[in-house]
């Protein structure tokens, strides 16, 4: 084995096993000992108070119905979605790219923000304007229960599972059904006893990954679920921190460990499963074009069920936020509303100084974070894919470890390991803890490039006699930009707009954008909220735009 | 039972351009035959096949298996491929990944709610004739390529079709298993009263398992006839030289005289099998390698022979490939490796009218 690249797996493996570890190993510590600034004694005080209390049990309930609804919600949707497209002879499939891409641009918790703006009980826009059109005395709708948590969850987990079932949905041999149909069986059968049971890995897949996300879910149960007072483990933790005078992070750590658990637990089955279904892959035909099912009468009401989720998860989040943040209070749309108009929200916005910081320290963070989370990110794949030790398969295990990590929780961890630090309450703090968690989103895309870079690219190199790093530099990385600038993307969108490890770590002058979103949703100012959430949108658009345009030019240079 | 295809017609329309995949297909399938779709890719001998079954639909025409009307355009009748009771062998073998070997060629007869033992006994019984006897706990997917094919066999078998359809069955598996493959399916068709019909692009597989083959071409059937009339006697330039490696010499037809046909061409006066062919048209002469026996030497001028030169030669194994230049034409022939040549000798050879096929073009 080549010693510089052992040298390099061994300091990539003290690296991550630091940023991903030492969290885990501080709730750990933290949830067995008696207060944040000294650990003190071995105690199991604090699992004995967080788990006798009362309240515990409803809180229990509460995320189980929550986690397993919106991911039923969700994987069912996607499903659906996944069927239609690839199956039947629907139109306007451009529609579904869209439908899987787009929202992943919106942050979540304005995608909650916008539905809590249009379907309170209070003055809810669409609340209000049923009543208007029916003459109704109270609201038809009430956003803040449970079941309003599952709708919104499992609207924002639908990308993700559809990411998961489409590509499945996709790779089956047609074949498999059409020798169920020769054999005698109808198409209802067919799906039950044939299609469903083939793609079940992918499906279980989805919906364990959104159990995860749901678990790790912190923008959906505080907008959504704390005013109406629906507590969930993700928003019983930040209470247990955040509110009165005392804030107690044993037991937060002590709740904490157990949504842990069950996250470890889940994406190490979800990688089983995985596995599984690569496993389920027959033998493939050279892509005969299959036969698509004619929905004749179903085909225009089937589409407008695609067209109306398009809406509901795109056009209307947008357009509610751009309408509040321009009318001076809550009111159904009218010609009055549009008389009383103005950019006053978006003028106070940007006189606020800690709006503005927010703004400042989200950029830094996209920005300064994604390119050295990248950085990171690249050594990484390039020793799990190309190098393939016992070593690099430890690293590998370790990389992967924190896509289970939910935020809140690790960041109670962080916050134990960053007290003993001059890290603590600086913008550092939240740069380390945001590439510790995401490390896996810049990863995957990179590992993918690795894996198309053959070996005899990287070989013949090596044998017109470039070293290592002149290889790296002239012929892997111009092959690697695809990569590196959907790693970037992903990385910069996902710090832009992150909350569930902020809301842990954001002191007085690290505020970031997501956080002071949530203040302003809790001090009910919608109209800022709504004008800053747009210029929020903004940046991570033109951050995808320059990443993409920068890209292009890269490769159009490399090719000249 | 027969199946009877009756000016079938199905278009697909791609990038502006209308693609014939079957154009006009009239043609009856004899009962109780390994019937034969062959041809180049793209030909349209799948789609058939897929129209008979029910997983494409025609544009027009009409569709009969045993005398029931199962597709027609002008009567209106459309019969799902489940309602068809046909059997069929995919070419990814389509082996329910999520079920034993039990349960994939059970499922025909579950569908069919037959009772419990009865499935038992019918199931255990394919399996014995496909010799697959002890696999039925197996999960479908740990098995070999040769043995899932016999699993797609059997689960085509099962219900005991009128008729089962076979759609490049052997194209997944490596030469030798093939080989070994095609013989035992032979074997297996052989034994039972059934109507076969089998797509595929190899013609040693076509010629080595059919009772009848149809070339097809461009989305028609060019000819249809048993395997030694398609090789040694083939009408048509396309299908002789699609069916086995062929010398083709233009030629012009001179005369017609006691059982011959006599052309003229770059080798020569040939005089070969009879054909109607008026005197003075223009035909292609049609000579398998095989049949070009060469001695060393030039020989005695006569009728049906022909001198000519080495000009290479390639030792393929079993025997010496030969291009020899006679006349104006350059000719391959099949050469016993134990004949000692070398480039430029002379060489001749005596052609028998019998192999002297005449085509058209």
């Amino acid at each position: 084995m080549d010693p510089t690249r052992s040298r390099l797996t061994w300091s990539l493996i003290v690296i991550v096993g630091v940023l991903t570890l030492c969290p885990v190993v501080m709730l750990v510590l933290g949830s067995f000992s008696e207060g944040l600034t000294a650990f003190g004694k071995f105690t199991l005080a604090k699992y004995v108070e967080v788990y006798t209390d009362p309240a515990i049990a409803d809180v229990i309930v509460n995320t189980v119905v929550f986690v397993l609804g919106s991911s039923l919600l969700a994987t069912g949707l996607a499903l659906f979605l996944a069927y239609l497209n690839n199956r039947t002879d629907i139109p306007f499939k451009g529609l579904f790219k869209v439908i899987s891409i787009i929202p992943m641009m919106i942050p979540h918790v304005l995608f909650s923000v916008s539905w809590a703006l249009l379907l309170n009980p209070s003055n809810g826009t669409l609340n209000l304007a049923l009543k208007q059109v029916f003459g109704l005395d109270a609201a038809p709708f009430n956003i803040y229960t449970l079941w309003g948590m599952i709708l919104v969850e499992g609207l924002l987990d639908l990308p993700i599972a559809y990411l998961i079932i489409a590509p499945a949905m996709a790779s089956f041999d047609v074949a498999l059904e059409e020798s169920s149909r020769v054999s005698g069986a109808k198409t209802w059968r067919t799906l039950v006893r044939i299609t469903l049971p083939v793609l079940r890995p992918a499906i279980l897949a989805s919906f364990i990954l959104c159990v995860v996300r749901g678990l790790a879910s912190f923008a959906v149960p505080s907008v959504i679920g704390m005013p109406g007072r629906v507590y969930v483990l993700a928003t019983h933790l930040y209470d247990l921190i955040a509110k009165g005078f005392a804030p107690d992070y044993g037991k937060a750590a002590a709740v904490g460990m157990s949504v842990l658990a069950t996250s470890v637990t889940l994406i190490y089955v979800y990688r089983a499963l995985t596995a599984e279904s690569e496993r389920y892959v027959t033998i493939s035909s050279r892509g005969f074009r299959p036969a698509v099912i004619e929905l004749k009468g179903a085909r225009i009401p089937m589409f407008l069920v695609v067209g109306f989720l398009s809406v509901i998860l795109i056009v209307l989040p947008v357009a509610v936020l751009f309408y509040t943040s321009l009318v001076p209070y809550s009111m159904v749309p009218s010609a009055r509303a549009f008389s009383l108009m103005s950019w006053r929200h978006w003028i106070d916005v940007l006189d606020d100084p800690i709006s503005v910081l927010s703004l400042k320290n989200s950029v830094f963070l996209g920005v300064v974070g994604a390119t050295l989370g990248v950085v990171l990110s690249v050594f990484v794949a390039y020793v799990i894919v190309k190098v393939r030790t016992r070593a690099a398969g430890i690293l590998e295990s370790l990389s992967y470890l924190s896509f289970s990590f939910p935020g809140i929780v690790v960041g109670v961890g962080f916050m134990w390991f960053f007290v003993q630090t001059p890290l603590y309450a600086t913008i550092w703090a939240l740069l380390i803890g945001y590439i510790a968690i995401y490390m896996p989103y810049g990863i995957r895309p990179l590992s993918s490039a690795f894996v198309q870079v053959h070996a005899h690219l990287e070989e013949s190199s090596l044998v017109c006699g470039a070293g290592h790093l002149t290889t790296m530099r002239r012929i892997i990385v111009p092959l690697l930009v695809p990569g590196l600038v959907s790693a970037w993307i992903l990385m910069a969108t996902m710090f832009v707009r992150e909350l569930t490890l902020s809301v842990v770590l954001s002191r007085p002058g690290t505020e970031v954008l997501a956080v002071q979103i949530l203040r302003f949703a809790e001090d009910g100012l919608w109209g800022k909220l709504s004008a800053l959430g747009i210029i929020m949108i903004a940046i991570s658009t033109t951050l995808v735009v320059l990443a993409t345009v920068v890209g292009a030019r890269f490769r159009v240079v490399e090719a000249a | 039972m027969e199946i009877r295809i009756e000016g079938v017609s199905k278009h697909y329309y791609s990038e502006g351009k209308v693609i014939k995949a079957l154009d006009d297909v009239t043609l009856t399938i004899p009962a109780n035959e390994i019937f034969t779709l062959l041809g180049p890719s793209g030909c349209g001998k799948t789609t058939l096949l897929r129209c008979i079954v029910g997983l494409e639909t025609p544009d027009r025409g009409e569709i009969a298996i045993g005398g029931e009307v199962v597709w027609s355009k002008d009567k209106n009748i459309a019969v799902p491929p489940e309602e068809r009771g046909l059997g069929m062998v995919f070419q990814t073998y389509a082996i329910w990944p999520h079920m034993t070997v039990f349960d994939n060629v059970a499922y025909p007869l579950q569908v069919r709610k037959m009772r419990r033992s009865v499935i038992r006994e019918k199931v255990g019984r394919t399996l014995q004739f496909v010799r697959l006897e002890g696999f039925e706990n197996r999960p479908a997917t740990k098995l070999s390529g040769g043995q899932q094919q016999r699993v797609a066999l059997a689960r085509a078998l099962v219900a005991e079709p009128k008729v089962i359809l076979f759609d490049e069955p052997l194209s997944n598996l490596d030469a030798k298993l093939r080989e070994e493959t095609r013989k035992e399916l032979k074997a297996f068709l052989g034994k039972l009263k059934i109507t076969a019909v089998y797509v595929t692009h190899d013609r040693v597989e076509a010629l080595a398992l059919s009772d009848t083959i149809a070339i097809m071409r461009a989305g028609a059937i060019v000819e249809v006839g048993p395997p030694t009339k398609i090789y040694f006697n083939a009408d048509h330039e396309f299908v002789a030289d699609f069916i086995g490696r062929a010398n083709l010499v233009k030629a012009r037809v001179v005369a017609q005289d006691d059982g011959h046909t006599v052309v003229e061409s770059g080798l020569g006066r040939i005089a070969c099998q009879r054909r109607d062919i008026p005197v003075g048209a223009q035909a292609t002469l049609c000579l398998r390698p095989e049949f070009i026996r060469i001695v060393k030497g030039e020989a005695e001028r006569g009728a049906n022979v022909v001198s000519g030169e080495v000009e290479s030669l390639v030792f393929v194994g079993e025997a010496y490939e030969v291009e020899i230049r006679a006349g104006t034409e350059r000719l391959l022939a099949k050469v016993d490796p134990d004949l000692e040549l070398k480039e430029g000798d002379p060489v001749s050879f005596s052609l028998d009218p019998a192999h002297c096929l005449l085509v058209s073009t």
